[in-house]
């Protein structure tokens, strides 16, 4: 008698979606990522109330450690060594791009004393609009 | 006669390195998107004008942030929620009302923008934060203490 001839099938995993699936997150996280000028990373105080400020603003980072870095909003941001450094940078802002509104992303943690003299600089050069960056507020109500 | 070997393969273009390149990418993105915040709370600078004020701080609430928890609202202490009824009060008698915020330097600043939020929670349309120049020019003027 002639044995029974078992024919194997080798086991393959289907690897011809996985392109497609790569190819749609990259689009994904092409379509999402946007090249801020001002990369800063502090950890912002929570509100309940958000309003959107423009994309473009100019924006004036301050870390925990009280480093304040400018950005015009086009160049890439840079540090300053005081807060009065940033008068002749708002001047010419506000002379410039008139319409700039000036966005302050500080980590929650700053002294105010730095807010002020933050808010003085814009206010004496000529700043107008000012937004106070800050994160969704999780949990609880006000 | 024909030696020549007649099996032909089937052309076809590798494309087993796709998955690798196109993951190689999907973590590059994955490592440098940023999502940037794009959203917080507005307010609008005076313009500067020693011999002009825009707020009579006489007919102003005055919250005054001493620390974390520590609010004096028109000379009383008051915590935060105590803060939320008052200045409701006071908004339904004159809605155009304006209420100052003034914030003592060592304070941390989420502590001004946890006032600043509950304000703008509560609708009050004339929020002031003074700087401390202005304030001591109020203060000179014999309209604030």
């Amino acid at each position: 008698m002639k044995p029974h001839r078992i024919r194997r099938i080798v086991p393959v995993i289907p690897t011809a979606s996985m392109a497609d699936i790569a190819f749609l997150l990259i689009i994904f996280f092409m379509l999402t990522t946007t090249f801020s000028p001002e990369k800063t990373t502090v950890e912002l105080p929570q509100s309940e109330i958000r309003t959107e400020v423009p994309k473009d603003a100019a924006i004036i980072a301050i870390t925990q450690e009280g480093i304040i870095r400018f950005t015009d909003g086009e160049r890439p941001s840079f540090a300053l060594g005081t807060a009065a450094e940033l008068g002749p940078l708002t001047q010419e802002v506000v002379r410039f791009l008139p319409d700039r509104e000036f966005v302050i992303k500080a980590d929650r943690m700053v002294r105010y004393e730095l807010i002020d003299a933050v808010l003085e600089q814009l206010r004496l050069n000529g700043a107008k609009k000012v937004g106070l960056l800050t994160e969704r507020k999780t949990g609880g109500g006000v | 006669m024909n030696l020549r070997d007649r099996h032909r393969s089937a052309a076809e273009i590798p494309t087993s390195s796709m998955a690798d390149i196109a993951f190689l990418l999907i973590i590059f993105f994955m490592l440098t998107a940023v999502f940037a915040t794009t959203e917080g709370l507005e307010f609008d600078l005076p313009e500067d004008d020693p011999t002009q004020l825009d707020v009579q701080p006489e007919e102003a609430i005055h919250i005054k942030i001493l620390g974390e928890g520590q609010h004096v609202v028109d000379k009383t202490p008051m915590t935060l929620e105590e803060m939320g009824g008052y200045v409701q009060m006071k908004m339904q008698q004159s809605p155009d009302k304006p209420v100052i915020i003034q914030t003592e330097p060592n304070v941390p600043y989420f502590v001004m923008i946890d006032v600043f939020d509950l304000l703008k929670y509560l609708q009050v349309q004339n929020i002031s934060i003074p700087t401390r120049t202005e304030i001591e020019r109020w203060k000179a003027f014999g309209i604030f203490e």
